[in-house]
């Protein structure tokens, strides 16, 4: 056992002393979100604490450090106690003996049934569960409403083709004044699997193949996807700080007013509704080329316990769990804009909550999950081969330019899926 | 002080050091540095040769692969891009840096009120740490909170913002910059002590001569300052070669990959891909090629101190 | 003794030179030195803008009548407040400096009055750790102090930045320590004042200036120090301000706030320029110890 757990026995055994018998003594316990999860978690938080029973102690670590952050500290023997992880990463931490088996304790919950089963079906590794489906996060496009109506467009009808979204854009960008038709994080391998793979899946091809052994980044759709951005690059319907933005301005830049559509998340509803109440804008699918089209990004977090996390904190991580999955814990996380993982209760749930929440739940219930072993390693990876390929195509200036990266970057890929199998 | 007045003549002993004094005592005093050197030093260099032998993963357990990971470097592109980096970037900021550094301390190397005042100013970078200068240039080279791209289509330079960090020209030329900026002050002191100890009257005889200042310069200052100079030669090119916090901080290796590098190659496959043993591997062949080029310029700094 | 120092303030003992040389000579000066200090007034100025307009260019960077801490304020919003990390840089350097200070002083001292076996093989076991970069052997320190539960700590943070300083810190206290005549000691031993007493009572009064130096140093580059505090720190509450800083420019709600990044480097520059400002010789003292031997 390592020096934290041996110190917290004896503070435990201590405490134990003067507490009153039948009472049970109330636990403190740390928990990590990574910050796409720093609208629903801490009104969570604070709601659970308030009962008074135990107390998580929470802290949010930037999305694209969370896993490495995890991975340094679980072998440093520092790890939070408990934490909501990106589903993707559930396979990974459970197979290298990082997380507690919760299979016991998930089977026991009466809505058990209920729960989302793609995030159990990652959450679970050799039939036992190491992660219980926590929040959802699903991709879809915003557009400023107030943009569209003093362009003359239709504040109430979104993009529904990959043309209508260049044609709005360009029409927007003519307002000029630093106000630009679309904005994506054009040097973010998370941002972008994110909301920019789904346009590929629209169009019913994609970069990875099902099985994750094939890169697939020289496939039609996606070169017709990478090339539907170059254009509007090449426009100038884009601002020039998106080709350096590592994910800093992903939110943000739609936020601040004067970007006309930008793709984005779940997350962005409870962000813009809490911090932005005057922005008007309305969500749509992620579309593909023809009419008809759309997919998103099914994504998400897993609420996992690290390995190592002491026994007699348990009972207050179930609490915090179980709070979680009650009705007012679904209403505090839907209603900052996590997709709730409970669908007996999603009638209470959505209950006075306007319509795109429920774009964003259907554009869950329709989103991919593409997964492999790899995936820190040529997705999310800051230096990845997939950020490197589509920020030099997105922004190459000519057909040849933006050709040769795809063709490097398959190349790439492909090497690092290789060696890995 | 007491002890100074006290008379000790006739017990003073023969040799400052009695025999008593010899033996293990005085280990006593060097202990701590010792244990603090071994443990957190001597091990670890150690644990890095043989970590580099090994599949290390950073959850789960290593894998004796003997020299596998060295192997496995020739055919990493992303190694050779990083030591091709690295050393480009060591070669223009050594001589960028090196050259202001002399300007300044050509300045500044005369005695005065006002001159010992432009000595501390241009010296204040260097106090400031890398991290904060990276994060300071971060913000200035931003597009759209910075200084330099709203300053510049404000003057009239560019018709509009340009994004300085998005092309490897502009984003390495910045970062450059940002080194020369916090650094030329340090080695300004270094190669202003040599010139200090130049005799004036080397100068003035050669001026009397009739010599250039150029003349002077080459034939009179350089031969004598060679010595700090070959030093500040010498930090320069290992303090670039281990470069990390800059390319890191404003850059995050971009564009496309370009700025990755040697420490940041190993860091990112140890800590972002989790691949200590591979990441050992490239420490120790950095830990190599630093060690053979402080040789060879320990080398050149003795031949020029004999020489003198 | 090195004759340099940056605030020595002699008779401006040139004269014979056209005026217009001078002048032209103090305008370049002043030119090149608001170049150097452009940047850091830029920055701190700017920190003072209320947050509505930090996203704005500085231009200009003063905030007129509206200066408000604000932007200092708010980092709050990510975790504790500024004063909390600012607490743990400070523990962390001024730890490192007092340690550091601490082993050099015994370790001057034993190297330079003492004979013990294996002597010479131990100065430089010490002395060539400056050879290698600790970069190097950062993958192993991790899992070190991981093994020793030192890792995510302030305290292994310390330890490894002291083992970092020693190289440099225990050659100056053995410098300091061998020009001090040997006649003090033993007149004090005769006196009766022997061991740990004889070391502080007496000794270190006279290596005091060397101390202060190897302290600085420790002080600095503990404080600015990065990669390694980006390895072995893995709670956000134990972060020290260039990690801290460094995650709050990368965006938290996938914004960047720039305000808060100018407030952050604010603090981290300030406490530098102050100590650099009033220590400035022994500063200079240590960087040309190497220089000119």
């Amino acid at each position: 056992m390592n020096f934290r757990t041996l110190t917290s026995s004896f503070a435990l055994a201590t405490l134990g002393l003067g507490a009153l018998p039948g009472i049970g003594a109330a636990e403190t316990f740390s928990l990590w979100v990574r910050s796409d999860g720093s609208e629903f978690m801490p009104p969570l938080v604070e709601a659970f604490n308030a009962m008074g029973e135990h107390e998580a102690n929470l802290q949010i670590v930037p999305v694209d450090e969370l896993v490495q952050r995890y991975a340094i500290a679980s072998a440093g023997g520092s790890a939070p106690d408990a934490l909501s992880l990106d589903l993707i990463y559930t396979p990974a931490f459970a197979e290298a003996g990082q997380l507690r088996d919760m299979t016991d304790f998930a089977q026991g919950l009466p809505y058990f049934d209920s729960l989302s089963p793609a995030h159990l079906s990652v959450g679970t590794v050799n039939d036992r569960i190491f992660g219980v489906p926590f929040s959802g996060d699903a991709s879809f496009l915003l557009w400023n409403k107030d943009l569209y109506e003093q362009v003359g467009l239709d504040p109430e009808a979104g993009p529904t083709t990959w043309a209508e979204i260049a044609d709005h854009a360009s029409a927007i960008s003519e307002l000029g004044d630093e106000t630009y038709g679309f904005y994506f994080s054009g040097n973010c391998g998370g941002c972008n699997i994110f909301t920019f793979a789904p346009l590929i899946w629209a169009t019913g091809d994609s970069m990875l193949s099902e099985d994750g052994r094939t890169a697939m980044l020289d496939s039609d759709g996606t070169v017709a996807a990478i090339d539907f951005y170059r254009g509007m690059v090449n426009e100038g319907l884009v601002p020039a700080g998106s080709q350096t933005d590592s994910g800093a301005n992903f939110f943000a830049a739609f936020a601040n007013g004067n970007v006309g559509i930008s793709p984005s998340g779940s997350f962005a509803i409870g962000a813009l509704n809490n911090n932005y109440p005057d922005l008007n804008y309305g969500v749509a699918f992620l579309p593909g080329q023809d009419e008809g089209q759309f997919s998103s990004f099914a994504g998400g977090d897993n609420f996992v316990i690290s390995a190592g996390t002491d026994d007699s904190k348990i009972p207050a991580i179930e609490a915090f769990i179980e709070f979680a999955y009650s009705l007012e814990g679904q209403q505090i996380l839907v209603a900052n804009g996590a997709v709730p993982v409970r669908s007996d209760l999603a009638e209470d749930v959505f209950e006075g909550l306007d319509e795109r929440y429920l774009i964003s739940a259907e554009a869950m219930a329709n989103g991919r999950t593409p997964y492999t072993t790899v995936f820190n390693d040529i997705i999310n990876s800051r230096n990845g081969p997939w950020i490197t390929t589509l920020n030099r195509a997105f922004f190459a200036e000519s057909e040849e330019e933006m050709m040769q990266a795809i063709e490097d970057g398959q190349a790439e890929m492909q090497a690092i899926i290789d060696a890995a199998y | 002080m007491t002890v100074t007045s006290t008379s000790t003549a006739d017990h003073a002993p023969p040799t400052p050091r009695k025999p008593r004094r010899a033996g293990w005592h005085g280990l006593v005093y060097v202990l701590p540095a010792l244990a603090l050197v071994a443990v957190f030093f001597l091990v670890p260099l150690g644990m890095t040769v043989w970590m580099s032998l090994h599949d290390w993963p950073l959850l789960g357990n290593p894998r004796w692969i003997g020299l596998a990971n060295y192997d496995r470097m020739w055919g990493d592109a992303g190694f050779w891009n990083a030591m091709r980096f690295t050393a480009h970037y060591t070669v223009v900021v050594t001589i960028g840096l090196l050259g202001v550094a002399m300007g300044l301390a050509l300045m500044v190397q005369s005695q005065g009120r006002a001159i010992a005042f432009y000595r501390t100013i241009y010296f204040l970078p260097v106090v400031t740490g890398f991290a904060s200068a990276s994060l300071l240039w971060a913000w200035l080279s931003n597009v759209d909170a910075g200084l330099f791209s709203p300053a510049a289509q404000m003057l009239g330079m560019t018709d509009r913002r340009v994004n300085l960090l998005a092309h490897f020209d502009t984003a390495f030329w910045s970062v450059t910059v940002m080194v020369v900026w916090k650094m030329a002050g340090f080695y300004m002191v270094i190669l202003m002590s040599g010139l200090q100890s130049i005799p004036s009257d080397y100068e003035e005889a050669a001026r009397i001569d009739g010599a250039s200042w150029f003349q002077r310069f080459r034939w009179i200052t350089m031969p004598l300052i060679r010595q700090p100079f070959a030093l500040a030669l010498v930090l320069c090119v290992s303090g670039s070669m281990l470069a990390f916090d800059q390319f890191y901080i404003i850059l995050n290796g971009g564009p496309r990959n370009q700025t990755v590098t040697a420490v940041y190659k190993i860091f990112n496959e140890s800590f972002v891909s989790f691949r200590l043993g591979y990441g050992s591997a490239l420490s120790v062949v950095l830990l190599v090629i630093l060690m053979v080029l402080s040789a060879i310029q320990l080398c050149l700094l003795r031949d020029k101190g004999a020489a003198k | 003794m090195t004759a340099i120092d940056l605030q020595q303030a002699a008779p401006t003992a040139r004269g014979g030179r056209i005026s217009g040389h001078r002048i032209l000579f103090h305008v370049t000066a002043v030119l090149v030195a608001a170049i150097f200090l452009v940047p850091l007034i830029w920055v701190t100025l700017a920190s003072f803008r209320p947050t509505a307009v930090s996203m704005q260019p500085p231009i200009p960077p003063w905030p007129g009548d509206n200066a408000t801490f604000e932007n200092y304020i708010r980092l709050e919003n990510f975790g504790q407040s500024i004063l909390h990390y600012t607490a743990n840089s400070a523990i962390v350097a001024i730890g490192t400096a007092a340690l550091t200070v601490a082993v050099a002083l015994l370790a001057g001292y034993g190297f330079s009055r003492f004979r013990f076996p294996f002597k010479p093989l131990a100065f430089i076991l010490i002395l060539s750790t400056i050879m290698i970069p600790f970069q190097s052997i950062l993958t192993p320190l991790f899992l070190l102090l991981a093994n020793l539960g030192l890792q995510n700590s302030l305290f292994g943070l310390i330890l490894v930045y002291t083992t970092l300083q020693l190289p440099f810190s225990v050659f100056m206290m053995k410098n300091a320590f061998d020009s001090v005549p040997q006649e003090i000691e033993e007149a004090a031993r005769i006196d009766g004042i022997k061991g740990m007493r004889l070391l502080w009572q007496v000794m270190v009064p006279l290596v005091l200036p060397g101390m202060v130096t190897s302290g600085l140093f420790a002080f600095l580059n503990a404080w600015n120090e990065f990669l390694a505090a980006l390895v072995l720190l893995s709670d956000q509450d134990k972060f020290t301000l260039p990690v801290l800083m460094t995650a709050v420019r990368s965006g938290r709600y996938g914004a960047i706030d720039w305000g808060a990044v100018q407030a952050g480097v604010t603090v981290m520059m300030i406490p530098c320029l102050i100590l650099f400002l009033i220590l400035q010789r022994s500063y200079i003292r240590g960087l040309t110890a190497g220089a000119v031997k």
